[in-house]
């Protein structure tokens, strides 16, 4: 059993290098054959390293395009899994790290505070002398943003900013009160 | 009942792998490793010949005189040429970097470096001034011999698909500045470790630095195709 295992295995490695072979000599019959070859076994491996299934299928396209471009280094009669496989972990890995620094700022930046403010209500004398201390743009981006309770884009309407510029602003208030409340 | 229904994975599939094969064109392969080092070596062995040609330093003799001058020359070199090979490997995805190529590597520049503190006496009575003269010339000539190689190897480098930029950066600059290093040794007729470690090797160091970061910064594969039309 496990001997004909191996043996499809095999075969299925040949074929590919085969395909692929075709497919840098401009082949489009095997350039779709291989990539509905491929499909299955790529669509596992990056199903175990992105959850969300819409930006799966971003990732599963940036994939094949990157396949695609990177053609011309395969080096016939070499395995072609090992290639495939290194330029999918490449991709998602960087998929990853696009995420992470995605989820970062919006967990600085996007949160909104659970009660929503209301003015009539002063912020603790506490607060309002440690923001006392802030500079007036970073103060502006947190008063904004977390007092009362705009949208990232609302507050950098609001302050006559990029969003950009207020996220910076918004994540050095967060940096120096964090020192502040520390001292 | 929705008016728009959402496309399926295998729908995407589909669209993706007919507009691929629509666009598909021959790819003239990518050179192998082997023949790109040969174009680069072929360079630095140019480099080599104008340096043995236009240099004031007596460097026969010294190689006769005992195997540390020729050995440290010997390990800068292989150094060198073993980052060049595992910066073009690196371009190409599948091919990860062998351990004991690195060792190897890390191992011949730590040795070289043993070999040039122990082979003469350190000379600490330098003048500022020309210290900083003669090591500045020295280190601009370190440079300049490493510019071109570095040139051909990025580019040799960029011919292929390489995914781990910063990686890239650091072996095509260890490969021209060791090289440099090792040139520098023919060209410079000053043998004293501190000038040899403060002008020759600090700034291959620095410019593999500068090399890692413009790696980072350029070398990775960007996706330049467009993303598939929408159906419909």
């Amino acid at each position: 059993m496990k001997e004909s295992d191996e043996a499809q295995r095999l075969e299925r490695t040949r074929r590919r290098a085969q395909l692929m072979e075709q497919l840098q000599q401009g082949d489009s019959g095997a350039c779709s054959a291989l990539l509905d070859d491929i499909g299955p076994s790529l669509t596992y491996f990056l199903r175990r390293r992105v959850a969300d299934p819409h930006e799966l299928e971003d990732v599963y396209q940036e994939v094949f395009m990157a396949i695609f471009e990177a053609r011309h280094t395969y080096e016939p009669g070499r395995p072609f899994e090992p290639w495939l496989f290194a330029i999918a972990r490449n991709i998602a890995a960087d998929y990853t790290r696009r995420r992470w620094s995605r989820a970062h700022w919006e967990e600085l930046v996007a949160e909104l505070p659970e009660r929503p403010a209301d003015s009539s209500n002063t912020a603790p004398p506490e607060l309002d002398e440690i923001l006392a201390k802030l500079p007036s743009d970073q103060r502006q981006a947190f008063s904004l943003l977390k007092l009362d309770g705009l949208s990232v884009e609302a507050a950098a309407a609001r302050a006559g900013v990029s969003v950009g510029a207020l996220k910076v602003r918004a994540h050095r208030a967060y940096q120096a009160l964090k020192r502040l409340i520390g001292e | 009942m929705p008016e728009v229904s959402e496309r399926t994975h295998e729908d995407h599939h589909r669209e993706l792998v007919s507009r691929l094969a629509r666009e598909i064109k021959p790819a003239r392969r990518l050179r192998s490793v082997g023949v790109r080092l040969a174009l680069w070596m072929l360079l630095e062995v140019g480099v080599l010949a104008w340096v043995v040609t236009h240099t004031d330093n007596d460097f026969l003799p010294k190689l006769k005189q005992g195997p540390a001058y020729a050995i440290e020359i010997v390990f800068f070199v292989g150094a060198a040429m073993i980052s060049a090979i595992l910066a073009l490997r690196s371009a190409i995805p599948g091919r990860p970097l062998r351990a004991a190529e690195t060792i190897l590597g890390v191992t011949l520049v730590l040795a070289g470096i043993v070999l040039i503190t122990v082979s003469a006496p350190i000379r600490t009575n330098y003048q500022l001034q020309e210290f900083l003269h003669l090591g500045l010339r020295c280190a601009r000539e370190t440079v300049v011999l490493a510019a071109t190689p570095w040139l051909l190897l990025w580019w040799l480098v960029s011919r292929g698909f390489p995914t781990r930029g910063r990686l890239s950066g650091s072996l095509i600059g260890a490969g021209a500045m060791f090289f440099s290093f090792a040139l520098m040794r023919i060209a410079c007729p000053i043998d004293e470790p501190l000038h040899l470690l403060t002008w020759h090797l600090l700034p291959a160091f620095a410019l593999i630095a500068l090399s890692t970061w413009a790696g980072a910064a350029w070398l990775r594969f960007r996706r330049r195709a467009p993303r598939p039309e929408p159906a419909g």
